[in-house]
């Protein structure tokens, strides 16, 4: 294996004295030709599929011992005492940590520092953090742990996010137990209309069910520091957060990023991080911790829980006028990043639609619920399952079908949105819809014909086809792309180019950390596009390069590809100024192209390896995208987005109506990604964003009960399976972005928005029932 | 996990005197159920006495027309052989509908029939439940009870039994070889799981040692028909929020015999005999198949969040019936009488 | 108590000594013998992404003790390739676009190469059935079932058609 302190880059010479783990992050060197617009291989798919790929959970140090965390059984207790001797006689144990020990500040949060790495006097959610052991051995460090007595005084749990609003729970924490409210306010409002339907509906706590679970190796360095190898989203906001509460600099604190088994949202905040880290300082021993399914369903946040009550008026030709909703979102015990999933969730609150009158107010609150943040569409995901039910319920009152509802109020370019902020790049949401309903419908089903495998109820023998309706639905759906709100967004990227063995190769190296959904792919492909050169390595990401930001929002295409783009055009700058001096021409008159740069006056050339010699160029840019703004907190005015991505679902499902079940027999998609940087990583984030959707329509759902997650296993949480998931018709738009690097639009949320929404439209097409709840389940179609 | 003992057994005495001299001994099948309750320190044995290497793999024909079934053949091979595809479908389908096909690869006759309910509360060792740790407690009872029982449970236990195989076994009045310290015995299946009552702790009514050797079905005459059918929150690997076993034979439009039993509802596969007296003699229509539901269900107990299950319930058996006697009845009546 | 283990993994013999009986197989493989190949997803058999071959047959490595696996020949995604050359489910994935974040990948890869090791070309459904057991959270499977008809097709050129594709992308 590659050590990741390469000393021939001089970029990532470290001093460290202790060597670093014998199983690690490698350079990914394999570099399939394809510049953007091509589909190239990933250059880690062979060790992934030969099994060699280091996940965070495989990395291995010859010194290693194994760091446990005893939580907290209670969603809310005081606690009286913590007692650690007892576990401290376990024989191969070597530390015993609580909040007393934590150097620094024990608090962290993305968005505020309000929860605590151990707990101290108080537990606010079942699973809290309260106690440490690292030991010889996993087994050994579970029952140390087991022998920790920790004395609760066990208080009355908050549950209930609604009556958190209305003022009826005692305080949480010290600032109130309303995170944020954001109304938004536009219009009229008190405009009236002749055509009114309301509705109230519900939306279960997802979880982003990321099959790596939570993960990670803490090296002690002989500075005093620590390096850290771990899967998550967003290494720089790791490395201050953990330096914060170890109380280290933050050069003392370096992160690697180590394979990530999928995120979704759920690694946007620390979970093992600094517990590892405190591990590996009070031990001097490199510490691995890493959860098994049931802590990993404790140990990261979930989609928020929401109620939401909507109130459409229109016109009799259904054109809205107004659009009135109060959205509730229980965030749990921490705030997490709770206020800016209020802001998508009420700024993007009537979706993709025109309305001239807004009200709408969102409210994200403290409960002793499991903290909720960051999943996939983000805000989006609940909002769109309540106004386009509204949709439909608008469709029926003014008499006309489902799709033409949605046409003669579809938003456009140059539309204005409940915050005043105008659409200032493509927004086709008419076209993407009158695409997926153009799309031919699969065939009804013939029980003498059909594999019982394609019939509800899969391979349970369950529906022979009789009793068996079918229905078709629509869904849509905005997202906004990047961090908005003002947030100084930006990503740092560093291109090399060198002649290695004659050929030129280049290097890529960011922070940006590659979760499975193909960046490594995307910045080979443009470093090959920008340079004209074949070989693209791309380095393990890490902290000792500048900030790339979260892989979240769909942003990192957009903003990673564009400073890799950036550092590209320096690099192209520097050799192509080094060409002209070598062939005496004018750099204006010279272009790079496979792996040379040639004159466009008379067609001279120089290949870069020779005119590299034994010099590299090396650039660093750092990038942004255009500047955003705070919205009003009272009016909820302002340009606080930077981009949109639009999707559009439909689906065709088969019900048994007597057993409850669901087939979802095809589902059609339609999106508009500005550039498929990718095509096939397009097609596979569409898929799989639509599978998450689904998912949330008809299975996925944790079961709270008094503040207790009732259901932390795969067993019990179910995901949907290949059995589940139907066959996808896809049509990928590509309208540039002309403000965005190569006119890409993030691809990632929009597609598990609208799938939601347009599954549950078709359940209700088939069997008439009103549905107002997701997941759905059999007994909400049976009735009891 | 504790420290425990790890045995690899060679033969059956040796294998019943190894569990049955120690009060926290255990047998290890497949260890698809015992080895994730290891782990998750539901069950906490001093020793484990491996029988996966014991002859107890093979699936032979019994006189007069039966077959028995090797405590140790797997729940895959199981449902692959000839002779439980062709006369025992509801026991090939029950074996198909459950986990996957690693797990089905793993698990084995034995096993499945000791499997431990999948209740959220048994799992969580930080919560009450008397089945794990009797008198602590039954904390569904005011907790989320979707999957729990309507039939059959007590105060003290309202966990469900989670195989399917066992359900068909119990329809196919399927009986139960074991050997034990006391020696050998027969159990109709029907008999060998428990309900709760006051006792959730004990599942089945095998004493401490006593090992499962076989499972015997007897001879079905060609007549009669087979199916399972089952309920559950997605389309595979998931288990059942109810399922249904049915065994019927028609003459002449009536039903001369059957045998219907239901999972998901109890803490046992649920023999459902007073929907089979309603059954017997009445002729093989919805209206009768209703009827025998709801004489089977009256007695349903729903707890806050399962009440679903009882007409999930009925319309399952009311469809299992239904496709078992077109298939049938499609047919001229057969010259073969039932024995 | 602490036993020894004899194991051929991959057609070598291994031996793990120490080894405490409530150990896995899956354990064995990615912390004492150094094959991480098999993952730990839920380890509760519940997501099939340790996946092996144990005497030939697809289990869930997690759900076996280590001590079963005693003097029994095991074979991992480690062992699938012929040194460079990739096997051709292997390929596939790499080609269809079957592997995002990876972490499903190992299993999935010998869930299908078992498959393709008992249906020369399996239909959709069949291909749906056999992977059931392998939980995805990436891809939404459809890459995945194009790597499995790709790899059938190859491994199989002479054999009988699957069925049509169910779906069609672009």
């Amino acid at each position: 294996m590659t050590n990741p302190s390469n000393p021939s880059n001089p970029s990532r010479t470290r001093d460290t004295a202790l060597s670093a783990p014998a199983r690690v992050p490698t350079e990914l060197t394999t570099s399939v030709p394809g510049g953007v617009g091509s589909s190239p291989h990933r250059p880690d798919a062979a060790l992934k599929v030969r099994g060699e790929f280091a996940f965070a959970s495989d990395l291995w140090h010859e010194d290693m011992v194994w760091g446990v965390t005893l939580r907290s059984p209670h969603p809310h207790a005081l606690i009286r005492s913590i007692d650690i001797t007892d576990a401290l006689t376990v024989p191969g144990v070597r530390a015993v940590l609580t909040h007393t020990d934590v150097p620094g500040t024990n608090r962290y949060g993305l968005e505020r520092p309000d929860q605590p790495v151990l707990a101290e006097d108080v537990v606010r959610y079942q699973g809290e953090p309260v106690a440490l052991v690292a030991a010889d051995h996993p087994e050994t460090a579970r029952r140390a742990m087991r022998r920790i007595a920790v004395d609760y005084q066990v208080l009355d749990p908050v549950v209930d996010a609604e009556a958190v609003v209305a003022g009826a729970a005692p305080l949480l924490h010290p600032g109130g137990n309303i995170v944020r409210h954001q109304p938004i306010r536009r219009g009229d409002p008190d405009a009236t209309a002749p055509v009114v339907v309301r509705g109230t509906y519900r939306v279960g706590m997802q979880d982003q069910a990321f099959l790596g679970p939570e993960s990670g190796l803490a090296v002690p360095a002989p500075d005093g520091g620590v390096d850290l190898y771990v899967a998550t989203q967003w290494l720089h906001v790791d490395q201050r957060q953990v330096a914060i509460a170890l109380g280290l600099p933050v050069d003392r604190v370096r992160l690697t990023l180590s394979g990530v088994g999928g995120a979704f949202g759920g690694r946007e905040d620390l979970s093992m991080q600094v517990h590892a880290c405190l591990l590996a300082l009070y031990t001097g021993r490199p510490v691995k911790m890493v959860y098994n399914r049931q802590e990993s369903f404790y140990g990261h946040v979930h989609r928020h829980p929401a109620t939401l009550r909507y109130e459409h008026g229109a016109d009799r030709d259904g054109r809205l006028v107004y659009v009135r909703a109060e959205i509730f979102l229980d965030g749990g015990a921490y705030a997490s990043s709770t206020p800016a999933v209020v802001a998508n969730a009420a700024t993007l609150g009537v979706g993709p639609y025109e309305v001239p009158n807004v009200a709408v107010d969102c409210w994200g609150v403290y409960t002793n619920n499991p903290p909720c943040g960051a999943m996939r569409g983000f805000g989006a995901v609940q909002a769109a399952f309540a106004y386009e039910s509204q949709m439909d319920r608008l469709a029926e009152a003014v008499g006309v079908g489902p799709v033409e509802i949605r046409l003669r109020n579809a938003m456009r370019r140059g539309s204005t949105l409940p915050t005043g902020q105008v659409v200032d790049s493509a927004a086709p949401v008419a076209e993407l819809l009158r695409r997926v309903a153009a799309k031919p419908l699969p065939p009804p089903v013939d029980p003498a014909e059909v594999d019982l495998r394609q019939l509800p109820g899969g391979v349970a023998n369950t529906t022979h086809g009789e009793g068996v309706v079918r229905g078709v639905g629509y869904g849509v759906g905005i997202k906004n792309i990047c961090f908005s709100e003002g947030f100084d967004d930006f990503s740092t990227a560093r291109v090399r180019v060198e002649a290695v063995g004659g050929e030129v190769a280049a290097t890529v190296h960011t922070a940006a950390c590659e979760v499975g959904q193909g960046l490594v792919t995307v910045l080979q492909q443009i470093v090959r596009t920008e340079l004209g050169v074949r070989r693209v390595s791309v380095l393990p990401m890490d902290t000792s390069i500048g900030d790339a930001g979260s892989t979240s929002a769909s942003r990192q295409t957009y903003m990673t590809g564009g400073a890799v783009r950036a550092a590209s055009h320096a690099v192209r700058d520097r050799l192509l100024a080094m060409a002209a001096a070598e062939l005496g021409a004018t750099a204006t008159d010279l272009v790079l192209a496979g792996g040379a740069v040639l004159s466009t006056r008379d067609g001279a050339a120089v290949d870069l390896a020779a005119l590299l010699g034994a010099d590299a160029v090396e650039r660093t840019a750092e990038w942004r995208h255009r500047a955003t703004e705070a919205v009003d907190p009272v009016t909820g005015q302002g340009n606080a987005h930077v981009q949109y991505g639009f999707a559009a679902h439909r689906a065709v499902v088969d019900v048994d109506t007597e057993l409850g079940l669901v087939r979802v027999v095809e589902l059609a998609c339609a999106q508009d990604v500005g550039r498929a940087m990718n095509p096939q990583a397009v097609l596979g984030q569409i898929q799989g964003g639509s599978a998450q959707g689904l998912g949330l329509a008809v299975m996925e759902e944790i079961q709270i009960s008094a503040g207790r997650i009732r259901n932390p296993s795969f067993t019990d949480y179910l995901i949907p399976t290949v059995l589940d998931m139907p066959p996808m018709r896809i049509d990928v738009l590509e309208l540039a972005d002309e403000h965005a690097p190569y006119g890409l639009r993030g691809v990632g949320e929009p597609p598990t928005i609208s799938s939601t929404p347009a599954i549950v439209a078709a359940i209700r097409a088939a069997t008439g029932l009103a549905l107002t709840r997701v997941p759905v389940r059999p007994e909400h179609i049976t009735g009891t | 996990m504790n420290p425990f003992e790890y045995r690899r057994a060679t033969d059956v005495a040796e294998a019943v005197a190894a569990v049955a001299e120690r009060p926290d001994a255990v047998f290890l099948g497949g260890g698809t159920n015992l080895v994730d309750h290891l782990k998750l320190g539901v069950t906490r044995p001093g020793r484990l006495v491996d029988i996966t290497r014991l002859p107890l793999d093979r699936v032979e024909p019994l006189p007069g027309g039966g077959v028995r079934v090797g405590a140790n053949v797997r729940n895959s091979d199981l449902a692959a052989e000839p002779v439980i595809r062709s006369r025992y479908p509801v026991l090939a389908q029950a074996l198909l509908s459950g986990a996957s096909g690693q797990l089905r690869n793993l698990a084995t006759t034995g096993g499945n029939l000791l499997q431990r309910t999948r209740c959220v509360y048994f799992q969580d060792i930080t919560t009450p439940c008397n089945k794990r740790m009797p008198g602590s407690g039954c904390a569904a009872l005011d907790g989320y009870t979707r999957h729990h029982a309507v039939l059959g449970a007590s105060p003290q236990c309202v966990a469900v039994h989670p195989s399917d195989m066992a359900v068909a076994l119990a329809a196919l009045d399927a009986v139960v070889r074991t050997h034990g310290p006391a020696g050998q015995r027969a159990i109709p299946l029907v008999e060998f799981h428990r309900l709760p009552g006051a006792q959730p702790e004990r599942d089945t009514v095998l004493d401490h040692g006593e090992l499962i050797t076989a499972v015997d079905l007897p001879a079905v005459p060609a007549t009669r028909r087979s199916a399972y059918r089952k309920v559950r929150d997605r389309a595979s690997y998931a288990f059942a929020l109810v399922s249904v076993a049915a065994e019927v034979e028609l003459r002449d439009g009536e039903i001369s015999q059957a045998r219907i039993a239901f999972g998901g509802l109890a803490h046992k596969p649920w023999r459902a005999q007073r929907a089979e007296q309603v059954l017997r003699g009445a002729p093989a229509t919805a209206a009768t198949f209703q009827r025998a539901a709801e004489a089977e269900l009256v007695g349903a107990q729903p707890l806050a969040d399962n009440a679903f299950k009882v007409p999930l319930a009925r319309n399952t058996l009311v469809s299992v019936l239904t496709e078992l006697t077109e298939l049938t009845g499609a047919t001229e009546p057969t010259q073969e009488d039932t024995p | 108590m602490i036993v020894r283990v004899n194991v051929t993994v991959n057609g070598e013999q291994c031996q793990a000594d120490d080894v405490w009986p409530g150990e896995s197989l899956l354990y064995l493989l990615r912390e004492r013998l150094g094959l991480p190949g098999a993952k730990n997803a839920c380890e509760q058999g519940e997501c099939g992404s340790c996946t092996v071959y144990l005497d030939g047959v697809l289990v869930c490595a997690c759900l076996v003790a280590a001590g079963q696996a005693q003097g029994r020949q095991v074979r991992t995604v480690e062992g699938l390739a012929d040194g460079a050359e990739l096997d051709p489910v292997q390929q596939a994935f790499v080609e269809t676009g079957a592997v995002q974040c990876g972490f499903c990948t190992p299993g999935l890869v010998v869930a299908a190469h078992d498959l393709l090791n008992r249906v020369d070309r399996p239909t959709d459904p069949e291909i749906r059935e056999a992977l059931a057991g392998n939980l995805c959270r990436c891809t939404g499977y459809e890459k995945i079932l194009e790597a499995v008809r790709l790899a059938a097709s190859r491994r199989n050129p002479g054999g009988r058609p699957g069925e049509a594709a169910e779906g069609e992308s672009r």
